[in-house]
């Protein structure tokens, strides 16, 4: 890793056993279904988050590896030995990928929490400290997080929380002694087209969340502004002395 | 009416248009169409159902010392169907345009020869993505050399040479300094390669002084009936440009101020250009078009919002 692109490409994936981290290591190659793939799959690497079976190396990124072939198999192609697979003829993709490297430092979750995909670049994960760091942002929500972050706030990115009608992922989550606290993000403003689909603010509100939504024009405009409202939030839902910076 | 753009995406950061690594990082074209694939699923998302891609999708897949390449398009032989499976379900129209190195009708027979060869490759990747003859490769006649008729002929016959499956999928576009559409029409009538008129073109190298209706109209007339043409829309870019020049007296390069170059393509499109160009097209046959702009992807969008705003007679047909 002495020479690289800090805006290569990386595609953060499960690792969810040793036998699928000997496959990767021996054989060089990953498995994503098709209908699972996330919407940026492409990447010049993958790097994998290893799950709780892992035991004193779990729930952290300490691997990558660069990305050679993108194929798309069947999953009895990919894996022979098991013909009789429910999902025997399901369309894969086979990630082919080179040598598996040492991250210079692991990138810890602090919540030991489940993650799915995380698309990231090669210079946010060489120099992350936890894998909120990791997720690439539009603009607004960088700044944001870098925000929010300076605050000591317990904040985590994009965290999926199931609802009656499937998981709604909350941009920034905060977890507090006397509730919830969900920041939402529209940053597609003027373009409407290409706003994600959220249930509305008051289903998330029916389970237990208190909301704020921010536009991009908001965050772009009065980002203080934004921040003060998430921190008089937090501490009306019992954010501690020091957690925030206003104490 | 579909609107398109061409191969970089602005409007969702992090997606690339191709593996851009260098040959010794084994760049393929399999990764290169999952590439395409996030950014069929963004155009979807988008609403945009005209794009096109890029012409190194395939890297070194011509070049002559780095033969590791040459079979790209037999080793993602499947990866090419899927992506293609995809671009139908999504009812995306697809289209390449290769550089300007690309060139049929130099007399160097062996640059001739290369750019034959990144022709064909670039057709034979539409064909093996299963999709319509819709989908189609855009080059501009050429260069000028011994004489512009002799050139224009070189390259209708540079044409003919080709395989059927380059044939088919080759269409020419006029230029902005060389090769106006009433040579275009020339070669149509020699060759019945199908034109696509560019209008920003048209306006820079128009010798013949054609009315735009007209030229407009012969070129779409280039296409099968069945079949629909594609134009390309660009607007002039208008602010005072950046230059360096070396200072007579003493030597030293300094900064100066000069007026704009009208074939430079603006950031944005210009509503009102645009807008006067769809009601000058109106009594002729449906098209698609293919917008020229730096803005890309977001130009297109707000193209979209400005003819809503400004035209709403004509909004509803744009796709």
């Amino acid at each position: 890793m002495s020479e690289y692109d800090d805006l290569s490409p990386v595609l953060v994936v499960l690792l969810n056993n040793a036998r699928d981290l000997a496959r990767a290591r021996d054989e060089g190659w990953y498995r994503i279904p098709v209908h699972r793939a996330p919407p940026r799959l492409a990447a010049e690497y993958l790097a994998f988050y290893q799950t709780r079976a892992f035991g004193d190396q779990a729930y952290s990124v300490r691997y990558l590896a660069a990305v050679r072939r993108i194929h798309v198999l069947p999953r009895v192609q990919l894996l022979p030995d098991e013909p009789n697979h429910p999902r025997a003829r399901e369309e894969y993709y086979k990630i082919e990928i080179g040598p598996l490297e040492a991250l210079p430092r692991p990138v810890p979750s602090r919540a030991l929490r489940r993650i799915t995909f995380i698309p990231t670049t090669l210079g946010q994960l060489l120099t992350a400290e936890e894998i909120n760091d990791l997720w690439w942002r539009d603009d607004p929500q960088q700044r944001l997080w870098l925000a929010l972050r300076s605050t000591g706030l317990p904040v985590e990115y994009r965290f999926e929380t199931p609802q009656p009608e499937g998981d709604v992922v909350v941009d920034f989550a905060l977890f507090l002694p006397q509730g919830r606290l969900a920041v939402l993000c529209d940053t597609s403003d003027g373009r409407n087209d290409l706003r994600e689909t959220r249930l509305p603010d008051y289903d998330l509100a029916a389970t237990g969340w208190e909301v704020l939504r921010f536009t991009n024009a908001e965050l772009h405009a009065d980002l203080a502004g934004c921040v003060a409202m998430v921190l008089a939030a937090a501490h009306r839902l019992g954010a501690l002395p020091g957690q925030g910076g206003h104490e | 009416m579909r609107l398109g753009f061409a191969v970089k995406v602005l409007g969702q950061g992090g997606l690339r248009e191709n593996d851009s690594r260098r040959w010794q990082n084994n760049p393929h074209l399999s990764v290169s169409l999952a590439y395409l694939r996030d950014i069929f699923h963004y155009l979807h998302r988008a609403g945009i159902g005209m794009y096109r891609m890029s012409s190194d999708l395939a890297p070194y897949l011509t070049h002559p010392e780095y033969t590791q390449f040459h079979h790209q398009l037999d080793e993602a032989a499947e990866d090419l169907a899927a992506v293609g499976r995809l671009a139908r379900e999504l009812d995306l129209r697809l289209s390449f345009h290769p550089s300007q190195y690309i060139v049929l009708n130099s007399p160097d027979e062996g640059l001739a020869a290369r750019s034959a060869q990144d022709v064909i490759a670039q057709a034979e990747m539409l064909e093996r993505m299963g999709l319509g003859a819709e989908a189609v490769v855009v080059l501009h006649v050429g260069g000028v050399y011994e004489g512009h008729e002799a050139a224009r002929a070189r390259f209708a016959a540079a044409f003919e040479r080709l395989p059927a499956i380059a044939r088919q999928r080759l269409v020419v576009e006029n230029d902005d300094v060389r090769f106006s559409v009433a040579d275009t029409l020339w070669i149509h009538q020699r060759t019945s390669v199908r034109l696509i008129f560019d209008n920003l073109h048209h306006h820079n190298h128009n010798p013949q002084a054609l009315p735009l209706r007209e030229a407009l109209a012969a070129c779409l007339a280039t296409w099968p009936a069945a079949m629909q043409p594609k134009v390309h829309f660009s607007s002039p870019r208008t602010e005072m440009v950046t230059a360096e020049q070396r200072d007579p007296a003493t030597g030293k390069r300094q900064q100066v101020l000069q007026p704009p170059r009208w074939t430079n393509h603006s950031d944005y499109l210009h509503p009102f250009e645009f807008i006067a160009f769809l009601r000058e097209a109106a009594a002729l046959r449906s098209f698609d078009v293919m917008l020229e702009a730096k803005a890309k992807d977001l130009a297109l969008l707000r193209l979209r919002q400005d003819v809503a705003r400004y035209a709403p007679d004509l909004a509803e047909r744009l796709a």
